[in-house]
């Protein structure tokens, strides 16, 4: 009986060892709660250990300052940012399943600039909309973006490359949109820092439920689409005669992966290259399964985003830089040397 | 009344001096366009939605004899003037820069803006407008030169301009992540300086709406040598446009036509960017325009472009102003609402070379 528990408890110990994968998961689900904790005590005010514990269990006399603080900015703030970084690098993961493109994600395929151009449309000229309407404006303007993209990607053929500019090209001129708009009707400055850069800045308790309802109801989906997008990749005609009907899995995963990218830019603007970044590393982390590709990629993305949003906070306290700046330093290059390892021109 | 030979000739004289003419008119339609689009953006950016009233009269009387007591010459003189002119250089720099890039690196898509140059050149203007070590001191359009040659000689490196194999398209790739690297690194230097972020957003759009005689006679010191050059290699350009071999073969000296080009380039797009900031797409919509009306030759070519450029630029201010009157809107929104479509649609295009 002794030597059974110990073996349980050692192979439970060798699980969480680096080399299996659902080790690797839960070592990155590790990361996420120690940053997760850690993003308590980052910002202009210093608060101690013991401040945080008693103000998080709302126990001996609380400050309502300190309440403040962490209760009502800095926890919601770290709930959203999980959050959102989970729901852009799932949606990036299901992109790139679904395309089969090294290069795609949602930023370069245009869903999160048109997610952004229809945010703050709705929030210039419709001001006294309620707040459930964002993420419904979001998700139409990210599934125009996308139809734009897939029509001009149906009109012309494209090869992976020039599939990823043309996403571009209409992300780009999405958002000399979103800029005219800022420009010509200029909203307050954090608000527009919020839109042109992706921040998670000035965010409360009231977006937090958006993102994980939607997570909730789509994470489930994403494990039932796993083994279809592992049978997809051998190519259409082995999918169908193995079952999958091909086009209709494409159309829902990428619908999926549109809805989340948008629903996650209504939150916190356009955070650039989470998406393409995300699924990339979970790729070298676990290869190829989509099992353990697609949570990995929610689970990278989420500790890219939390890492971002405390540098953004911590680097210079009062000041607040864009969360977005920061993923973006991360992500350019990274996308520089995928062009320079890509071979399928 | 029988017409004599004599008559006969002189009429039939006439009237092959009349078709000369008319044809002569029609060759140079296209210039007469262009050039009566160009003056009548000027004459449009000089004078129109000024929260004072100003007349054509006061332009003709500027321009005829200046007196210095009317309000309204003053106005035009010291604010109107140098701004039009400095969008008119602004906007031929960017195009000819435009039609070098293109020639150089004979891909459609180039343009300062895309291969990283503007964007290098705008974080050096941040770096040292927040006080970074040596480039505090320096000369602003110094500043933005070093900046324009690390970010578009990176993304040559990095894009594979240099290796033979690499595909045109890795070059564009390469451009517009390295740009969105820059934006990033100029945004956080410039919040981490100063949190009046939306004044630096107003700055990263492009704006000529403060240009005043200092700004334009700096931007005219560095960027009408930059404009000779460039009117110099032209012909060269057209022996580069032949392919390498055929063009040592022709006897030209590759290098030199490169390294003047180059040289161009980074004084015309670091010039406009140090005096109106980064203004985007500029640069890759004008030469395309102009390839359309006046063919491949760069001798015609560039002058069509710079001319083109020019009147984009006037128009566009002048839109500017009349968008939020009388708030002044960005001009490098402008450009970039026009310029992003034509982007989109050479991204569609089948060839790339």
């Amino acid at each position: 009986m002794k030597s059974f528990l110990l073996n349980i408890f050692l192979s439970s110990f060798r699980n969480l060892a680096f080399s299996q994968k659902s080790g690797r998961l839960s070592l990155l689900l590790a990361l996420i709660l120690l940053f997760a904790a850690l993003s308590l005590f980052v910002g202009a005010a210093k608060l101690t250990l013991l401040e945080v514990l008693q103000t998080l269990t709302l126990s001996g006399g609380v400050s309502q300052e300190f309440d403040f603080i962490v209760n009502q900015y800095r926890l919601p703030r770290l709930f959203l940012a999980i959050g959102v970084g989970a729901g852009l690098g799932l949606s990036g993961a299901l992109v790139q399943g679904v395309i089969r493109n090294p290069l795609a994600s949602p930023d370069l395929m245009g869903i999160s600039t048109g997610a952004g151009l229809a945010a703050t449309s709705l929030l210039l000229f419709f001001p006294q909309a309620p707040l459930f309407y964002l993420p419904l404006a979001a998700l139409s303007g990210g599934i125009l973006a996308a139809l734009m993209v897939m029509g001009a990607a149906y009109y012309s053929q494209p090869t992976p490359a020039r599939m990823a500019l043309i996403g571009i090209a209409i992300s780009a001129f999405l958002a000399s949109c979103i800029d005219f708009l800022m420009v010509v009707k200029p909203l307050e400055i954090n608000t527009a820092m919020v839109w042109l850069t992706g921040s998670l800045w000035g965010r409360n308790w009231q977006e937090v439920p958006y993102i994980y309802v939607s997570l909730l109801l789509i994470v489930p989906f994403a494990f039932y689409l796993a083994w279809r997008l592992d049978v997809m990749g051998l190519g259409p005609e082995s999918a169908i005669s193995l079952g999958v009907s091909v086009n209709r899995m494409q159309l829902l995963a990428l619908m999926t992966a549109v809805v989340l990218a948008s629903i996650s830019v209504s939150i916190c603007g356009t955070i650039s290259f989470v998406g393409l970044l995300a699924p990339h590393l979970a790729r070298l982390l676990f290869s190829h399964q989509h099992k353990w590709l697609l949570p990995a990629a929610a689970l990278i993305g989420a500790l890219l985003v939390l890492l971002s949003d405390i540098l953004a906070r911590g680097l210079q306290p009062p000041v607040e830089l864009p969360a977005g700046v920061l993923t973006s330093l991360i992500g350019a290059p990274y996308f520089i040397f995928l062009l320079y390892r890509y071979k399928g021109w | 009344m029988i017409t004599t030979g004599d008559e006969k000739q002189r009429l039939s004289l006439r009237y092959k001096r009349f078709r000369v003419f008319s044809l002569i008119v029609l060759k140079q339609a296209k210039w007469l366009s262009i050039i009566a689009l160009f003056v009548l953006g000027f004459v449009v950016s000089m004078l129109s939605f000024s929260s004072f009233d100003l007349s054509l009269n006061d332009l003709l009387r500027l321009l005829v004899s200046f007196n210095p007591d009317s309000l309204a010459q003053q106005i035009l003189y010291s604010l109107r003037l140098p701004r039009s002119l400095g969008a008119m250089l602004i906007g031929a720099n960017l195009a000819v820069a435009g039609v070098l890039m293109q020639g150089l690196t004979r891909n459609i898509l180039a343009s300062p803006s895309i291969l990283g140059i503007t964007s290098g050149a705008a974080c050096f203007m941040a770096l040292s407008s927040i006080g970074f070590v040596i480039l505090a001191s320096l000369n602003s359009v110094l500043v933005a030169a070093l900046g324009g040659v690390v970010g578009g000689g990176l993304v040559m490196v990095l894009g594979g301009f240099f290796s033979h194999s690499a595909h045109p398209l890795r070059l564009i790739l390469a451009g517009i992540a390295m740009s969105a690297l820059l934006v990033g690194i100029t945004r956080a230097s410039v919040i981490l300086a100063d949190d009046m972020a939306y004044s630096v957003i107003a700055w990263l759009a492009g704006s000529v709406s403060t240009l005043d005689w200092h700004h334009f006679s700096q931007l005219a010191f560095f960027s009408l040598p930059a404009l000779l050059l460039a009117f110099y290699i032209a012909g060269k350009m057209n022996l580069l446009a032949l392919g390498e071999e055929m063009a040592t073969g022709l006897g030209l000296n590759i290098k030199q036509v490169r390294w003047f080009a180059c040289i161009s380039i980074i004084f015309l797009t670091a010039s406009s960017v140090a005096i109106a900031g980064p203004i985007a797409f500029v640069g890759l919509l004008i030469p395309h325009i102009a390839r359309k009306i006046v063919g491949f030759e760069h001798g015609v070519l560039i002058p069509c472009s710079a001319l083109l450029g020019a009147s984009l630029l006037l128009w566009a201010d002048a839109l500017s102003r009349v968008i939020a009157f009388p708030m002044e809107t960005p001009v490098g929104v402008i450009t970039a609402l026009i310029g992003s479509p034509c982007f989109i649609l050479l991204a569609l295009r089948s060839k790339l070379s």
